[in-house]
């Protein structure tokens, strides 16, 4: 999955795909509400192919496309890889405004995590003895 | 050199000498300051290190508005005959440099964090959680994201796996130390360090500093949220556990490297939460006096400075600075 952002007529090609289900560029072009040169089309379609958003088949010299995923599953995939991207970033704790929880949170090994949490649960059984 | 550009190359150049010295005498306290700050409270702790970070910056210009701008205009004479040495520009372009970089940095923060805020709105949508003071961004996403972003209006950005693992008692703690963050404006006082630029000539000095405001400004949001409550503390360090784990077990590898590092900052928070419950909130009518008094005094210092002989005093020194390495 890509984590470019999509363009305007990126954007109105996948919102066709996803209306219509697989289609050659001759189905797109009249369906994108303003004259768009065939060229045009193909190319982005290609591009759209190329960033993994598209599978494509060929039948009688024209490619078909279709779209990789749901509207949703997109959705969610793109959320996913905005996150991810964000998280990634060595501005994270720096430079970004963003007082989070996760500033003190990082990868931590798992058996430090563990001990965490018991150490949470002799507290937790602590005060319930105590009644609070 | 006409007067106004005389003006501000003097200004500048005694920004710049202030600073360094501002930026000395704050290096020689950064450690023991933070140091000092796990024995008070740390609203208190990060209110003086976030000064003392700012000190520099801060205090070199009020000291260049206050003192040496009114010496300047009521003392200089307008003759364009006069020149500035060279050793005054260099140090002026220093300290237009130092300025030029700091601002550049903390615009970048802003503009970043205003796309971060944007692209959480276009990602997930705006929904109200129990106990969060305004709605929330609720993004699709299984990342450990759970942050207060913006400066104005700071909305808060949670994604669905850390709902997912979050109780309700543990959400209600970890909402209620952002919203702690959020009374604070933490966000912008992140903003004003990026502003503010580095201690001179000793880097490590800023690190340590801005380090230490981030821990005691984290430590004085859990202890908001907790206010005084044995069980809420407890809530908070599980939702703290929780949300490591999920970054522990997130499988992207960039995820490891960018938040790496903070082990320690980890453990001592839990351990902090765990031992007992921190104090809530006090009161903080010592500090009141304290500032009040220290008003009163700087008042007095600056009816003393700008009487005409400390003025004309002041403008002796200026003029060396100007003529310096002519």
């Amino acid at each position: 999955m890509t984590q470019d952002a999509l363009g305007h007529l990126e954007m109105q090609v996948m919102e066709v795909l996803w209306a219509r289900g697989e289609s050659n560029v001759s189905d797109v072009v009249p369906r994108l509400g303003r004259p768009l040169a065939y060229t045009t089309v193909m190319t982005t379609l290609d591009r759209l192919f190329k960033k993994n958003l598209l599978v494509r088949r060929k039948w009688e010299r024209a490619f078909f496309y279709a779209p990789r995923w749901t509207r949703q599953e997109w959705e969610r995939k793109r959320a996913g890889d905005f996150m991810a991207a964000f998280l990634a970033s060595p501005q994270v704790s720096g430079d970004l405004l963003i007082s989070s929880l996760v500033d003190a949170v990082g990868q931590h090994d798992t058996a430090l995590l563990d001990e965490f949490e018991k150490k949470i649960r002799s507290k937790r059984r602590e005060l319930g003895r105590r009644g609070e | 050199m006409p007067f106004l550009a005389r003006f501000l190359f003097v200004s500048l150049a005694t920004y710049s000498l202030l600073h360094l010295a501002l930026g000395l005498m704050v290096s020689a306290i950064a450690r023991p300051a933070v140091h000092l700050g796990e024995r008070i409270r740390p609203r208190l702790a990060a209110g003086c290190l976030l000064a003392l970070r700012l000190l520099p910056a801060a205090g070199a210009a009020l000291i260049v508005a206050v003192v040496c701008v009114p010496s300047y205009l009521s003392n200089e004479p307008e003759a364009p005959t006069e020149s500035v040495g060279y050793g005054c520009m260099l140090v002026a372009l220093l300290g237009l440099g130092m300025w030029a970089v700091s601002i550049a940095r903390g615009l970048r923060a802003a503009v970043s964090s205003r796309s971060f805020t944007q692209r959480c709105g276009q990602a997930g949508r705006l929904a109200r959680l129990p106990g969060a003071p305004a709605p929330s961004y609720i993004v699709d996403s299984t990342a450990p994201l759970l942050a207060l972003a913006g400066i104005v209006r700071p909305r808060l950005a949670i994604s669905r796996g850390v709902l997912r693992v979050l109780t309700a008692e543990e959400l209600a703690a970890a909402l209620r130390h952002e919203r702690a963050h959020r009374s604070a404006h933490d966000n912008l006082k992140r903003l004003f360090i990026l502003l503010a630029p580095g201690i001179l000539p000793l880097a490590a000095s800023t690190r340590t500093l801005e380090s230490g405001w981030r821990k005691f400004a984290e430590w004085a949001a859990d202890d908001r949220a907790v206010g005084g409550s044995e069980r809420r503390s407890c809530a908070l360090a599980a939702a703290l556990v929780r949300v490591a784990r999920i970054a522990a077990d997130s499988p992207q590898p960039s995820l490891a490297s960018s938040l790496l590092g903070d082990t320690d900052q980890l453990a001592e928070r839990v351990d902090r939460l765990l031992r007992a419950a921190p104090p809530g909130p006090r009161i903080a009518g010592r500090t009141t006096l304290a500032l009040g008094a220290a008003l009163l005094m700087a008042s007095s210092l600056v009816v003393a400075i700008l009487q005409p002989a400390a003025l004309y005093a002041v403008h002796r020194v200026l003029e060396r600075l100007e003529h310096f390495v002519e």
